[in-house]
C-alpha cells in the first residue's frame, strides 16, 4: 500500500484541485486486481468527475484495464469539499508498470466545465509473471526444520550403529563359512555307511524289505550325489549310468546293479525277502567302501 | 531278484508281441537314414491310439518316414495336402447325387484310411482343422445323417513347417492338445546325411518295402499294453510332471511362474501315462520306469505349455521349461 502525493493540472481562475491516490496492494501477479482510491480536495462551489478515454494509446495505459468505477464519498469541509473515487483495475505487462493517467474534471454547480486536465499519479505497481519462481511464491517451500539434537551429538550414534551392523553380519557371514566347511568336511562315504547301518537295524527289526530296496536307492543315489558331484536324486537310473559312464568309475556295475535291483522293486511289484535285502545292504556297504578309496574327480 | 509271475508272464507276452516293432524298423531303415526318435514315436502313438504333430522344415523326410511307415505296417495310407481353399467336404466326404436312382449316396473321403498324413495343417482354414481333429478325437464321422466308423487302427500324422506363417492359419491350443505328440523332426546328422546323399542321388526308384505287420499284430499290442503295471510312485512322478506345469512354485520353482502363462491339461497326464507304457513295451519291459516318462515327456508337453510373455522376450522355449522341471522334480 502506498499514499501517493497528487499533482494537479487543472486550469482556471481559481485554485487548482489538490489529489492523492492510494493503491493497494502495490505489487501484484499478472492478471490481478488492485484497488486505487483517489482522493480530490477542490473548492465546495464545485463537483468533481473522473473519466476514462475509451482505449488506451499511452504505454503505461496497456498494462491496466478498468473492471470499474465509483464515486465513494464526498465530505464538505469549511470552503472545500473532498471526492473520493474508487476504481478497480486488472494488472498486465511485468515489471514495475506506473499507473494510468485520469482525466479530472470540475464543474459548477450549472454544470458548466470549470476546470478539466489530465492527471497522471506518479506512482507505479509491480507486476509478477506467472513463472515457476512466482510459483515458489505462491505456495513457498517450507524451512527445513533444524534437528532439536545437534548433528554432531547424534553421528556418533549412526557410525556406532552402522559398525555394530556391519560387525554383526560379518560375524554371521564366518559362521556360515565355518559350518559349510565343516559340512563338506563329513564324508559321504561315512554318512551313507551310517545309514546302511541304521537300515539294516530296522530290517532286522522287521522293516518290510521292498520298503528296504526304497531306502536303500535313496542312500545310494545321496552317496553318489555327493561323492561324485553328479544330479543323482532328480535323475532316473539310466541317466547315472550315463553320468557314471562319463566320469569312468571303476565298479560302477556294481552301484547299477544295485540301483536297478532296487528299480525293480520300487516299479516292478517285485518282492525280495529279508535275506536278499541284507544281501544286497552288503553289497552296497562294499560299494561305497571301495569307491570312497577312489577320489571324487576333481571339479 | 525276480519279478513277480504275472509280469515275468507279460514280460515274455511282450518280448513275443513287440517283434513285429523290430522287422517294421529293419523295413523302415532301407527307406530312412536317421531319424529314429520320429519314428520310435510314430510306433508310440500307433501302440496307444495317439495322433503326431510333426514340425520340421521342408525335406527332412516328414513324408517318407509316414508313406514308408503304413507301408510297413500293411495299412492303408492317405497323403491329404491342406490348403486354404479346402473344405471340409474335401476331407470327410460328401453326399453326392445319383441322377440314375434320383437318391443322394456318401461319397467318402480320404480321412478314410489307417494312416492319414495331414500335410501343412497350417495351410488350411480353421473348419478343416477342426473337421479333422473331431475325426481323431471322435473316431467317426458323419456325411449327412450318417455317421461312419473310421477304420482302426487309425492314425494321424500332422505336419507344420516352423519357418513359413505367412498364409497360415496356427492351430488353436484347444486343437494342439488333441495331439498325443508334437515331434520335432531335426536335421541328420552329418554321417546320416552323407549315406541320404548316396543313397538317394540315383536314377533307381525307391526301395521297395514289404508289408511285415498285420493289423492283428497292433491290436495284440495294445492290449499286451493296458496290462503293463504301473506303480504308484510312477503315477505320482506323473501327475507331479503336469502340475508343476501349472504351479512350478509348488515344486520350488517361483521363477517359472511368470513364465509360463498356462500349463499342461488333463490330457497330459494321460498322454503321458500311455506314451510311457508304450515307450516300456518298445523297451520289452512288462513295467514303467521314470526313465519311459522322461524319454518322452518333451514330445508330450511341449505343446501343452504356453510361454508367457517374459519367457518369449527371454526366448524361453517350452523345452527350456521342461527341462527345468525335471531338474526339479524329484524323481521316485
Amino acid at each position: 500500500m502506498s499514499l501517493l502525493p497528487a499533482f494537479s493540472v487543472a486550469e482556471g481562475k481559481t485554485e487548482p484541485p489538490s489529489i492523492t491516490v492510494m493503491v493497494t496492494p502495490d505489487s501484484a501477479l499478472v492478471g490481478d486486481r488492485i484497488r486505487c482510491i483517489i482522493s480530490i480536495s477542490h473548492s465546495d462551489r464545485e463537483v468533481a468527475t473522473l473519466e476514462w478515454p475509451d482505449a488506451f494509446d499511452t504505454l503505461s495505459s496497456r498494462s491496466f484495464e478498468l473492471i470499474s468505477s465509483k464515486h465513494l464519498s464526498s465530505t464538505q469541509f469549511p470552503g472545500s469539499r473532498q471526492e473520493r473515487f474508487e476504481l478497480e483495475l486488472a494488472v498486465f505487462g511485468a515489471g514495475r508498470q506506473p499507473l494510468p493517467p485520469v482525466t479530472v474534471v470540475l464543474r459548477d454547480s450549472q454544470g458548466r466545465v470549470t476546470k478539466k486536465g489530465v492527471y497522471t499519479p506518479p506512482a507505479s505497481v509491480f507486476v509478477r509473471a506467472l513463472t515457476d519462481s512466482t510459483m515458489h511464491d505462491l505456495t513457498p517451500l517450507k524451512p527445513l526444520l533444524k534437528p532439536k539434537i545437534p548433528f554432531l551429538l547424534i553421528m556418533p550414534v549412526i557410525l556406532g550403529a552402522f559398525s555394530v551392523a556391519v560387525l554383526v553380519l560379518l560375524l554371521l557371514f564366518l559362521l556360515k563359512r565355518i559350518v559349510r566347511k565343516g559340512a563338506e568336511k563329513v564324508d559321504s562315504g561315512q554318512v551313507a555307511q551310517r545309514k546302511l547301518r541304521k537300515l539294516g537295524s530296522s530290517l532286522s527289526a522287521g522293516m518290510p524289505p521292498h520298503e528296504c530296496y526304497e531306502e536303500l536307492s535313496n542312500i545310494m543315489r545321496s552317496f553318489l550325489e555327493n561323492h561324485y558331484r553328479i544330479r543323482a536324486l532328480e535323475a532316473v537310473t539310466q541317466e547315472i549310468e550315463r553320468d557314471l559312464k562319463k566320469l569312468g568309475i571303476a565298479g560302477f556295475e556294481n552301484i547299477m546293479n544295485l540301483l536297478k535291483q532296487a528299480d525293480l522293486v520300487k516299479f516292478a511289484d517285485s518282492r525280495p525277502d529279508v535275506e536278499e535285502s541284507r544281501q544286497s545292504l552288503q553289497k552296497a556297504s562294499e560299494v561305497i567302501r571301495s569307491t570312497r578309496q577312489s577320489r571324487p574327480p576333481e571339479e | 531278484m525276480q519279478l513277480a509271475v504275472e509280469l515275468e508272464e507279460l514280460g515274455t507276452q511282450i518280448i513275443e508281441a513287440s517283434s513285429f516293432l523290430e522287422h517294421a524298423e529293419k523295413e523302415l531303415s532301407l527307406r530312412i537314414i536317421g531319424q529314429r526318435d520320429v519314428i520310435r514315436r510314430v510306433f508310440i502313438a500307433m501302440l496307444v491310439n495317439g495322433h503326431i504333430l510333426l514340425e520340421g522344415v521342408p525335406g527332412l523326410a516328414k513324408t517318407l518316414i509316414v508313406s514308408t511307415f503304413a507301408a510297413a505296417m500293411n495299412l492303408k495310407f492317405q497323403r491329404i495336402q491342406f490348403t486354404p481353399d479346402m473344405l471340409p467336404a474335401d476331407l470327410v466326404g460328401t453326399m453326392i447325387y445319383n441322377p440314375k436312382d434320383l437318391e443322394f449316396y456318401p461319397r467318402k473321403g480320404p480321412v478314410f484310411a489307417n494312416v492319414i498324413l495331414a500335410d501343412e495343417i497350417n495351410r488350411s482354414p480353421a473348419k478343416v482343422q477342426s473337421a479333422l481333429l473331431e475325426a481323431m478325437q471322435e473316431r467317426q464321422v458323419t456325411i449327412g445323417s450318417q455317421t461312419f466308423p473310421l477304420q482302426e487302427p487309425f492314425i494321424v500324422l500332422a505336419t507344420q513347417n516352423p519357418i513359413e506363417h505367412e498364409g497360415t492359419y496356427i492351430l488353436p491350443e484347444a486343437q494342439v492338445d488333441r495331439f498325443m505328440m508334437k515331434v520335432i523332426v531335426d536335421y541328420p546328422s552329418y554321417d546320416e546325411e552323407l549315406e541320404i546323399m548316396l543313397r538317394s542321388a540315383t536314377n533307381a526308384g525307391k526301395v521297395p518295402v514289404k508289408p511285415v505287420v498285420q493289423s492283428a499284430d497292433i491290436f495284440r499290442a495294445r492290449a499286451l499294453i493296458d496290462r503293463i503295471y504301473v506303480d504308484p510312485r510312477v503315477q505320482r512322478y506323473i501327475v507331479d510332471l503336469v502340475v508343476a506345469t501349472r504351479k512350478p512354485a509348488q515344486y520350488g520353482m517361483a521363477e517359472l511362474e511368470s513364465m509360463i502363462e498356462y500349463g499342461a491339461s488333463p490330457r497330459a497326464s494321460i498322454f503321458l501315462l500311455l506314451a510311457a507304457k508304450a515307450h516300456a513295451f518298445l523297451q520289452h519291459r512288462p513295467y514303467i520306469t521314470p526313465e519311459d516318462v522322461k524319454a518322452i515327456v518333451y514330445d508330450t508337453l511341449r505343446h501343452r505349455i504356453r510361454p508367457g510373455y517374459e519367457a518369449e522376450a527371454d526366448n524361453i522355449k517350452p523345452a527350456d521349461i521342461i527341462r527345468q522341471i525335471l531338474q526339479h522334480v524329484q524323481v521316485p
